[in-house]
């Protein structure tokens, strides 16, 4: 939240102006406070729709359904993906609609509309507003009932990783929750970079189906497709960090050592998305009246 | 003016209308196509893995090739987004100036189907031709009798599909759930239309059941004539198979529309 606490330091009205940053530890703070009353607000809205969420699930089941229906096809052919047997795949799956389910209860209903409010102009407001930008447009609204996918999709991995037989010990437990939550990140940064784009591209209001198009390759282990494709999943669209390697860590085939490297493809990918942010922002005239 | 001129000039208007529109959303467009692209090269890739130990059911990894490039380019031909279009309508109230209009809504719809496909088709050719350049695998034989013929099947498959796309639309003068519904057939088509793989790769059973519904025919089946995998009595089979199905959801449509309009209460205004 750096920028946040530029702008609470240069602010005219501010007490804080001119005197030593006390008040940056009262930012981020603050911050928090912003998010839990939006997310409040969110779940008091979407608590009249409770149907939704009957919905959700259904549709969130129906899909684990015909993607397991088309890796049953796969393997009917070949007893193995790229190396992976069947029941691994389906721990990778598992990741995958977890991961789809932080996709879109949070970043699609929130930076997802990023590319709209650019066009309009109402990105302004969001400007306007003494927070983090970015934080704010990523951060603000849950489209809950997704959130469902999260326990769903792990589920699903748990319950693939019991038909592998294996148990995993802690250090691979720990070592799949650090990647996990690194995958999260290089999503998030995916979605920035790609949302980033708006400010360039005006015109286009349908960006977030660059996510999806990109996204569609992580739904299989990378080692998967041909090694060309694997190169550019590796280091150019980094989508084998998302799913493959959670996957791999939690059934041990790679060892727990894994995790630092996702912890550092995160941190990376996370200061990338700083900087593709503010970069865009730099380009950003208004469009509003 | 003959009735036939008149409905030239008309579609003609429309068209070029569309058209217009498309070209301000080129851009958008493109990414739409990207996306529609990305669900078969995906699945050529893992096909291409698989089938790198020796051809799976006869597929080779060039005839995997063949067969996802013919499948982009006819599924490009044939899809309709018309049922997210009237569910919007429906449900907002756009229909009300359309149903004003001297020309009954669907023609519109056609029109703006012809418009979008001669340009997202040309792309996706374009780049074919170029891949084709440089890899062999994806090069079809000249043979204009079977691209005839294969104009012939997208034909009758676009109908179809326009046609499915319209009727499940309408459903929303009853539900708010008709775009689900949608969601729910492609979940179906992506097996039993061949969009995953060749239906000569899924379980026979299953393959036996799927040509008697009319998923094959309004994919699978185009492409097959395309790639010069349906021959001989398949041909007659396919073609029949689409026609009856076309039959079929024409008269779905007309139940549906007729039945539908009378439950219209406006909204909006």
């Amino acid at each position: 939240m750096r920028s946040a606490e530029l702008q609470w330091k240069i602010e005219p009205w501010g007490k804080a102006r001119g005197t030593k940053p006390v008040m940056t530890f009262r930012v981020p703070h603050s911050a928090f406070r912003i998010l839990g009353a939006l997310w409040r607000l969110n779940l008091a809205e979407e608590l009249q729709y409770r149907a939704n969420f009957a919905a959700s699930v259904l549709g969130t089941l129906f899909w684990i359904g015909t993607a397991l229906l088309t890796l049953a096809l796969f393997f009917g052919h070949t007893t193995r993906l790229g190396g992976w047997d069947y029941w691994e795949v389906v721990v990778l799956l598992g990741v995958f609609n977890a991961l789809t389910g932080v996709v879109e209860a949070v970043l699609r209903p929130g930076i997802g509309r990023l590319a709209a409010e650019v066009r309009s102009g109402s990105l302004d407001l969001v400007l306007a507003k003494p927070v983090d930008a970015q934080g704010f447009v990523s951060f603000r609204r849950l489209d809950i009932w997704r959130l469902a996918d999260i326990p769903l999709g792990l589920g699903l991995a748990g319950y693939a990783l019991a038909r592998l037989g294996r148990v995993p010990s802690v250090a691979q437990l720990a070592a799949f929750a650090l990647a996990l939550v690194a995958a999260a990140v290089v999503v998030y940064t995916i979605w920035v970079v790609l949302m980033s784009l708006a400010f360039w591209f005006v015109s286009v209001e349908n960006l977030s189906v660059l996510f999806d198009a990109v996204y569609e390759g992580a739904r299989y282990p990378v080692s998967a497709y041909p090694t060309a494709l694997r190169f550019v999943f590796v280091y150019l669209i980094p989508i084998a960090w998302t799913t493959t390697i959670p996957a791999s860590a939690l059934t041990g085939r790679l060892g727990p050592g894994i995790a630092l490297a996702a912890a550092a493809v995160a941190a990376l990918a996370f200061a990338l998305a700083r900087l593709v942010w503010r970069m865009a922002l730099k380009r950003y005239t208004g469009a509003s009246g | 003016m003959s009735r036939a001129a008149r409905w030239v000039r008309r579609y003609g208007a429309l068209i070029r209308n569309a058209w217009l529109v498309d070209l301000q959303y080129r851009a958008s467009i493109t990414l739409w196509l990207l996306w529609g692209v990305t669900e078969p090269a995906v699945a050529l890739g893992i096909w291409w893995t698989i089938a790198g130990d020796g051809p799976v059911a006869g597929y080779a990894r060039a005839d995997f090739a063949r067969y996802f490039f013919a499948l982009m380019l006819v599924n490009q031909l044939t899809i309709a987004w018309d049922s997210w279009y009237l569910d919007s309508w429906i449900r907002e109230g756009e229909l009300n100036f359309r149903l004003a209009r001297p020309l009954h809504p669907a023609h519109e719809a056609v029109a703006e189907n012809i418009a979008y496909k001669a340009r997202t088709a040309g792309m996706i050719l374009v780049v074919w031709l170029l891949v084709a350049l440089a890899w062999p695998a994806v090069r079809l034989p000249l043979q204009p009798g079977r691209w005839a013929l294969t104009a012939l099947a997208v034909l009758l498959a676009a109908a179809m599909r326009f046609f499915i796309s319209f009727t499940t639309g309408l459903l929303a003068f009853w539900t708010t759930r008709a775009t689900a519904i949608m969601d729910l057939h492609a979940g179906v088509s992506l097996f039993l239309s061949g969009r995953i793989a060749p239906l000569a790769l899924l379980p026979p059973a299953v393959a036996g059941a799927a040509a008697w519904l009319w998923f094959p025919y309004m994919l699978a089946f185009p492409v097959e004539v395309l790639t010069g995998a349906a021959h001989g009595a398949a041909l007659g089979h396919g073609f029949a198979g689409q026609v009856v199905w076309l039959g079929v959801w024409i008269a779905g449509y007309r139940l549906a529309w007729s039945r539908g309009i009378k439950r219209y209460g406006a909204v909006g205004g």
